[in-house]
């Protein structure tokens, strides 16, 4: 039940999406001087590394989800022993991974703003600020959703259903946020 | 869950087929309209996609046998919440974080930590003591 309401949501939060590729693409086709312009300040390797940190996550995400699923929350091994890990453990590098794209996000939107790429500076700031920034605020809301999920499991005796279940959900979620980032990387930084 | 899944496969189809006309039919001149119907096509693809891996998981249901009856259908079906004033606290509180952004900052981080309070009650609300769920 849980699963169902999170697919049909998240259903929606893909044609939130896009709207704001509707956005712009409109934008982008009526000023192509200023796309030439502003995407040369771009920096398309750190994107491109940044984008597989979120990929990476991904994986690792779904190895806790294998965990979530065979019922065990905690490491039963040492921490070097990645066959033993729980679904806590593979969380946290979740979380890890997910902390280190928005940190490199802020760090390429304070060489941008010295770029003189702010959000109201031009219609390219603004939808390049816009559809990364609405994506990242849906990262940040992921890595809050992870710390949650794995906070939940130290207040109960036991690994149950329904909290396998909520960690479950979490990595749909996951899953959806890495794959528009895909799909926006590629708009914003390979199609220029 | 074949019935639901082709359902969704199939408006999937349609809004990539309908995509592919309306752009050779504006010539791809116009990129909003072939996005947003493809992406359409994505949303039916999505359900579609999890109704095909659920229905992949489990046996056939009561429902999906056209002789079945409805006491074959019950049972346990997961924990709903009997009623619960936490939503009514999370809802509160993005509501002073909202007018927090219009009024002022301090409003905001007042709403912010209403907000963060209330997220944890909600989520821990029956995972917690001895008779967590």
């Amino acid at each position: 039940m849980v699963a169902v309401g999170t697919i049909v949501w998240l259903a929606s939060e893909l044609m939130f999406f896009a709207g704001l590729f509707a956005m712009y693409f409109t934008i982008r086709s009526v000023s192509p001087e200023l796309w030439q312009q502003r995407t040369t300040l771009l920096n398309v390797p750190f994107a491109a590394v940044n984008t597989l940190l979120l990929v990476i996550s991904s994986v690792w995400c779904q190895l806790g989800v294998f965990k979530a699923e065979q019922g065990q929350p905690a490491r039963t091994g040492s921490l070097l022993q990645l066959q033993q890990w729980g679904m806590r453990e593979w969380y946290v590098l979740t979380y890890i991974f997910g902390s280190i794209f928005v940190s490199g996000q802020i760090l390429e939107y304070a060489s941008l703003v010295r770029d003189g790429v702010t959000i109201s500076s031009d219609a390219y700031g603004s939808v390049f600020y816009l559809t990364t920034g609405f994506h990242g605020m849906h990262v940040t809301g992921g890595l809050i959703a992870i710390l949650l999920i794995v906070g939940r499991t130290f207040t109960t005796r036991r690994y149950t259903h329904a909290q396998a279940s909520g960690a479950i959900v979490t990595s749909y979620y996951w899953h959806f946020v890495d794959v528009i980032w895909i799909a926006l990387f590629s708009t914003i930084y390979l199609l220029k | 869950m074949k019935v639901e899944f082709r359902l969704f496969a199939g408006i999937g189809v349609f809004f990539v087929i309908i995509g592919s006309v309306y752009g050779m039919v504006t010539h791809w001149s116009e990129p909003v309209g072939p996005f947003g119907l493809y992406l359409s096509g994505g949303v039916a693809a999505l359900i579609g996609f999890y109704l095909w891996e659920t229905g992949r998981k489990l046996n056939a249901r009561p429902e999906d046998d056209p002789m079945g009856q409805i006491s074959a259908a019950e049972g346990e079906y997961g924990f709903f919440s009997p009623h619960s004033w936490w939503p009514l606290a999370v809802a509160a509180s993005a509501g002073v974080l909202f007018l927090g952004l219009a009024v002022g900052w301090w409003l905001a981080i007042i709403g912010l930590s209403l907000s963060a309070l209330a997220t944890i009650g909600w989520t821990f609300e029956y995972f917690r003591g001895e008779h967590a769920v």
